[in-house]
């Protein structure tokens, strides 16, 4: 099947008046930009917190483990708040995987190991 | 690599403007051009195309496929199209003034364009709504066969039929005309 050459439709290229055509454009951004930042709004800001919270939670978690094993490693005995800030340490990587934060028992359970049994 | 629909899709989702913004200037001129497709009008095509973008921004959600983002965006071009036809509100004539630009062409060569985008106008009302579409997403967005047949959801085959019939219709009545003169 031969195609018949194509009809010149640039009579309604909206660019042929460019002007009005970046004003149709501007508009349309505008009134974009205002529903993405009702839309960023309107989010759980728990959700865009723990975006950037869990990376810092694991690398604090993560010091503080590194920390505890080089004490044990040069031999130095474990001083209460040492082994207070290693447990801290594992129950805030522990929250960090399962993506929500510790509860009030497991901190004091932490703190406080002999209190809280 | 242009990033496809669906990563750009999914950014906006996630409250990215510049994602929204890189679908806007991939999908505002074939939304004008099937809103063109369904009113007829040229004025009433920039407002449809700017409301139902910024509708399917809004309802970015709903997009269950976003691979097929450029065909759900069109269907709510069509469909507020449509409302505005089924309202009887739409603009049958445009005033020369609206297309005069003050730095823009003669008065003269404006009503010759004036002139030549009324017959094509009649000459594309001869067509059928979904031969318009194609005829202007393929001869002046520059979509491929297979584009169109992606985003229309027909096969490759009805496409280039449509495409053929249509031109040859264009180019009959446009040849008519002509010869009038």
């Amino acid at each position: 099947m031969n195609d018949p050459e194509a009809a010149d439709l640039t009579a309604f290229d909206p660019e042929r008046d460019p002007r009005h055509w970046s004003h149709v454009k501007n508009a349309t951004r505008f009134r974009v930009a205002q529903v993405i930042l009702q839309r960023n709004r309107g989010r759980d800001p728990l959700a865009v917190v723990s975006g950037w919270a869990s990376p810092i939670l694991a690398t604090a978690a993560t010091i503080l483990l590194l920390l505890g094993a080089a004490n044990v490693l040069i031999g130095r005995p474990d001083p209460p708040a040492a082994s207070e800030a290693r447990r801290l340490a594992y129950l805030t990587e522990a929250a960090v995987l399962r993506g929500h934060g510790p509860t009030g028992a497991e901190l004091m359970a932490a703190i406080h190991p002999r209190e809280a049994r | 690599m242009e990033e496809s629909d669906t990563g750009l899709v999914l950014r906006v989702r996630r409250g990215d403007a510049a994602a929204a913004n890189r679908l806007l200037e991939r999908y505002l001129r074939p939304c004008r051009a099937v809103a063109l497709a369904v009113t007829g009008s040229e004025a009433d095509a920039d407002d449809v195309c700017q409301d139902a973008f910024v509708s399917a921004i809004e309802r970015i959600d709903d997009c269950r496929e976003p691979a097929r983002f450029g065909g759900w965006l069109l269907q709510i071009v069509r469909n507020r199209a449509r409302n505005l036809l089924r309202r009887g509100e739409v603009r049958r004539t445009e005033s020369l003034d609206e297309h005069t630009v003050a730095d823009g062409p003669s008065p003269v060569l404006e009503v010759e364009r004036q002139e030549l985008r009324e017959r094509l106008r009649g000459a594309l009302a001869t067509l059928s709504e979904t031969q318009r579409e194609v005829v202007l997403l393929h001869d002046l967005e520059g979509w491929r066969h297979g584009e169109i047949a992606e985003r229309l959801e027909l096969p490759v085959g009805t496409v280039r039929s449509h495409l053929h019939h249509a031109r040859r219709r264009l180019r009959e009545i446009l040849g008519n005309l002509e010869a009038e003169r």
